[in-house]
């Protein structure tokens, strides 16, 4: 198959590069009968999934395992998929080229919910049974991870098991139980009821939910035999510093949209902006050590070749020896000439200075994210950014020579109103000002700022999870208001929505029911929506009215706070108590502050024994 | 400061790389055989690296020629041992020598192309036609072509001059394919693709050759003015 492909498939599409799994560092083993098969699938693109940082990890952490050959996965393009389906070829682990429904294991890592009908494109091309009710004894287990996960009702139909939290440790005991139900030669229900036991993980199969006839609402969730935990407690990494990461990494031949190393600093973050999934559930926040930082980094950048080093984390300029790490990191590769970047900067987080010393060359643009127009509504969401702080540094910015500044904005806030919208558009003409102050002989010649909104999507967990979502006529009322309030040529405006933000929102806060809409969605050809020339609206509105799904019900509509939740069962650690609260300061533009400043008792202190925050 | 220049050869497993793919893993590859580049100046410093001709998607080759300007000295087998060390498995150096960094780019040195083809004939052509075909293509003393300008206009162009041979075989065991040889000139550092060749001769005989992205390409020589 493989040469067939190599020679009379691969000449056909674009990238062909990207089906080979060829790369430097890519993992190649000799199989054996005993090697479980890992097939780690990214539903995208190559150039989305190979940017991913989680997706390294865990190739790395599984194929250090002598008798596990962890592969990658794409969602092939949508050329690639005709060849496939035309050749009645299967989708392929990219490294040994062995059909996915051959593998041991299918593992999906859920970034965003607007992937997940490629999730089930990838199955249907997989030769995989699409539902795990009726997959068969010898077909792979179909597991699942990430931040969608958080929320996997829309899912359980598809998915096997579900590993909520951090997947370093719950992946291995998952291997382990494997194992030791492939020496018992059992069941597929006997590893599903091995595997429910592990803490983090939930096997949907396991348990019932019963609907309010009336209101559609949850009524219960029952976990339907004993192996099966009633909650189900996400997990964490206690001592990240010492935490498992690979010291090589697959370089890709075709860019990525990432295309450099990749490091985590930290994760999670203490900020609590109260729109913000991330935020809450990858609460606590924990840090690596400089010289562990430094000492991985060297290694990366010796085994790989790239020229640019990320440092990635939530909110980077919060990292506690930022300023020591960046020098730190300059000093070592300046003459090397490789370059750091800082993705993910609060505005007041870092100078300017800071920004101008990583990046001596190039001032190509400043990016910033007030997410809100005027200060009231900036405290709703807690964002504790000021307008001080957003304009002293773009004058800085500007004295420094930039000239092309991004302000990114939300707009469908809670509680938002027309002076919030108008809010924006005057930011922007603030900005326009501080450029105006600086002397003619510093500044850049020419001034670009572009002010950029997306449509909110309330996700659970976060305190806005209760929200109903704005109508999408709503949304376009905003964005007509707020293109009408721009009066300086100076500033232009861009939004993107087609309804994308509408289904996210679906299935953010979806349940069971929905597993029914994504069947029929794929039937008619539904995949790549995060992809606006492939997203089709019409088709997905088809699915809802021929399943007699109302998505205004998950999507538009206001929970009570009593209500049960289809995610409730799940514990991150952050109280649901804690999230009331914030919901009803929010209402009060009242702020909760930053976590080393002050801890606001979230619950993830006495979440997990022996852990303490910022110690 | 110096230049090293080297002849590679690119099989099967990276035929996929375009030009771009295969500069950033030289770059790569580079950086991970820790040898210090020369930058050049300005705001966007990129490594002085080239290649003498870029190669398209889905071309082998036992005969490619690039060159890099390093900060210090490295003598050539230290060259071709560490960067062979660090290159994947479709990319290999043969040879390498060392120069003065001003030296001429091998770009403007070469003179002739081979290539090893093999073709799809099209349904029921057959291999005497073929040859007979390629035959009397060989004789015309003029081949026009369309092409595209860099304005965008189409304009006629005679390939002629770029065409020294083509010869024509049959495949072992498989009567639909042949094996094309040609050898092809370069002028002013100008030439043609060798399909663009078997192209012309469908325009002109008819459809004699199945030409599609499945046709296999392999450069066995690049021949440089001054040798290597």
């Amino acid at each position: 198959m493989n040469n067939y492909i190599e020679k009379k498939i691969l000449p056909l599409v674009t990238k062909p590069i990207t089906y080979l799994g060829n790369e430097v560092n890519s993992v190649h083993k000799t199989p054996s009968e005993e090697m479980i098969r890992f097939a780690f699938a990214f539903p995208d693109t190559y150039e989305v999934g190979m940017s991913h940082l989680g997706m390294k990890i865990l190739y790395g952490l599984l194929n250090e395992e002598e008798d596990i050959w962890c592969e990658r996965v794409f969602a092939p393009w949508v050329d690639m998929e005709e060849q496939l389906v035309k050749n009645n070829l299967i989708l392929y682990g990219l490294e040994s080229m062995m059909p996915l429904n051959e593998h041991d294991f299918v593992g999906f890592t859920l970034q965003y919910e607007m992937s997940f009908s490629n999730v089930l494109n990838m199955l249907k091309l997989g030769h995989i049974t699409l539902e795990s009710k009726e997959r068969n004894e010898g077909e792979p287990f179909v597991i699942a991870g990430g931040p969608c996960a958080y929320n996997p009702e829309p899912l359980s139909d598809f998915i096997d098991l579900f590993v909520i939290g951090e997947g370093e440790e719950v992946i291995l005991k998952i291997m382990d139980a494997y194992r030791n139900w492939k020496k018992a030669k059992g069941q597929r229900i006997d590893f599903l009821k091995m595997a429910a036991q592990i803490e983090g993980v939930y096997i949907p199969a396991l348990y019932e939910v019963s609907y309010d006839e009336n209101t559609g609402v949850v009524k219960s969730f029952t976990p339907l035999v004993e192996e099966a935990p009633a909650t189900i407690r996400k997990q964490f990494i206690t001592d990240l510093d010492s935490a498992y990461f690979p010291e090589k990494i697959v370089v890709s031949y075709t860019e990525t949209v990432h295309d450099r190393v990749s490091y985590e600093i930290f994760r999670g973050c203490g900020r609590g902006c109260r729109f913000c999934q991330a935020g809450m559930i990858y609460r606590p926040t924990r840090e690596k050590k400089v010289a562990t930082i430094q000492e991985k980094i060297r290694a990366l950048v010796n085994e790989t070749g790239y020229d640019e080093v990320s440092l990635s984390s939530l909110s980077t300029g919060d990292y506690s020896a930022i300023e020591t790490l960046i020098k730190n990191l300059v000093e070592e590769y300046e003459n090397q000439k490789v370059s750091i970047s800082l993705p993910s900067l609060r505005i007041d987080s870092l100078s300017i200075e800071m920004l101008e010393e990583i990046q001596k060359v190039r001032k190509t643009g400043l990016t910033l994210a007030p997410e809100a127009g005027t200060q009231r509504m900036r405290d709703v969401i807690n964002k504790g950014v000021t307008e001080e702080n957003l304009l002293e540094t773009v004058r800085t910015a500007f004295e420094k020579g930039w000239g092309h500044v991004k302000l990114y904005f939300m707009i469908g806030l809670p509680g938002e109103t027309a002076e919030d919208i108008e809010g924006i558009a005057d930011l922007g003409q603030k900005t326009v000002a501080e450029y105006l102050k600086v002397d003619r002989n510093l500044r850049n010649k020419s001034l670009k700022v572009v002010l950029s909104t997306s449509s909110f999507v309330p996700k659970p967990f976060t305190p806005f999870q209760w929200m109903g979502q704005n109508t999408q006529t709503e949304f376009r009322s905003k964005q007509q208001q707020l293109k009408a309030a721009i009066k300086d040529r100076k500033i232009s405006y861009s939004w993107h929505d087609s309804g994308v933000s509408y289904l996210e929102a679906v299935f953010a806060r979806g349940d069971r029911r929905l597993g029914k809409v994504l069947k029929k969605a794929n039937e008619k050809g539904c995949r790549f929506d995060g992809w606006g020339e492939h997203f089709k609206l019409e088709k997905w509105t088809e699915a809802f009215v021929e399943t007699g799904i109302d998505p205004d019900f998950y999507a538009l509509r206001s929970r009570e706070f009593d209500e049960i939740l289809p995610w409730d069962f799940i514990d991150t650690g952050v109280k649901k108590e804690f999230l009331k609260a914030e919901a009803q300061k929010a209402q009060e533009a009242l702020t909760t502050p930053y976590c080393p400043e002050n801890c606001s008792n979230c619950g993830i202190m006495e979440f997990k024994k022996g852990w303490k925050c910022h110690v | 400061m110096s230049k090293i220049q080297y002849q590679f050869k690119r099989t099967t497993p990276l035929r996929f790389l375009s030009h771009l793919d295969q500069q950033r893993l030289f770059q790569r590859a580079f950086r991970r055989a820790k040898l210090s580049l020369e930058y050049s100046q300005g705001f966007n410093p990129h490594p002085k690296m080239s290649f003498a001709l870029a190669m398209s998607v889905g071309l082998t080759s036992d005969c490619e020629y690039g060159e890099v300007n390093l900060l210090d000295e490295l003598n050539s087998d230290e060259f071709l041992v560490r960067m062979n060390a660090v290159l994947p498995d479709g990319l290999e150096i043969i040879r390498a020598k060392v120069c003065e960094a001003e030296t001429n780019s091998l770009s403007s040195s070469i003179e002739k192309s081979c290539y090893l083809l093999k073709v799809r004939l099209a349904p029921e052509i057959a291999f005497v036609t073929v040859a007979d075909n390629v035959e009397s293509f060989l004789k015309r003393p003029e081949i026009m072509i369309e092409k595209r300008n860099k304005k965008g206009k189409m304009v006629e162009k005679d390939i002629r001059q770029f065409i020294q041979s083509i010869s024509v075989s049959q495949s072992d065991g498989d009567s639909e394919q042949v094996e094309i040889g040609m050898t092809l000139n370069y002028i002013d550092q100008q030439c043609v693709k060798p399909e663009l060749v078997l192209d012309s001769v469908n325009r002109l005989y008819g459809e004699v050759f199945m030409i599609d992205p499945t046709i296999e390409c392999h450069r066995q020589e690049l021949l440089l003015k001054a040798g290597f």
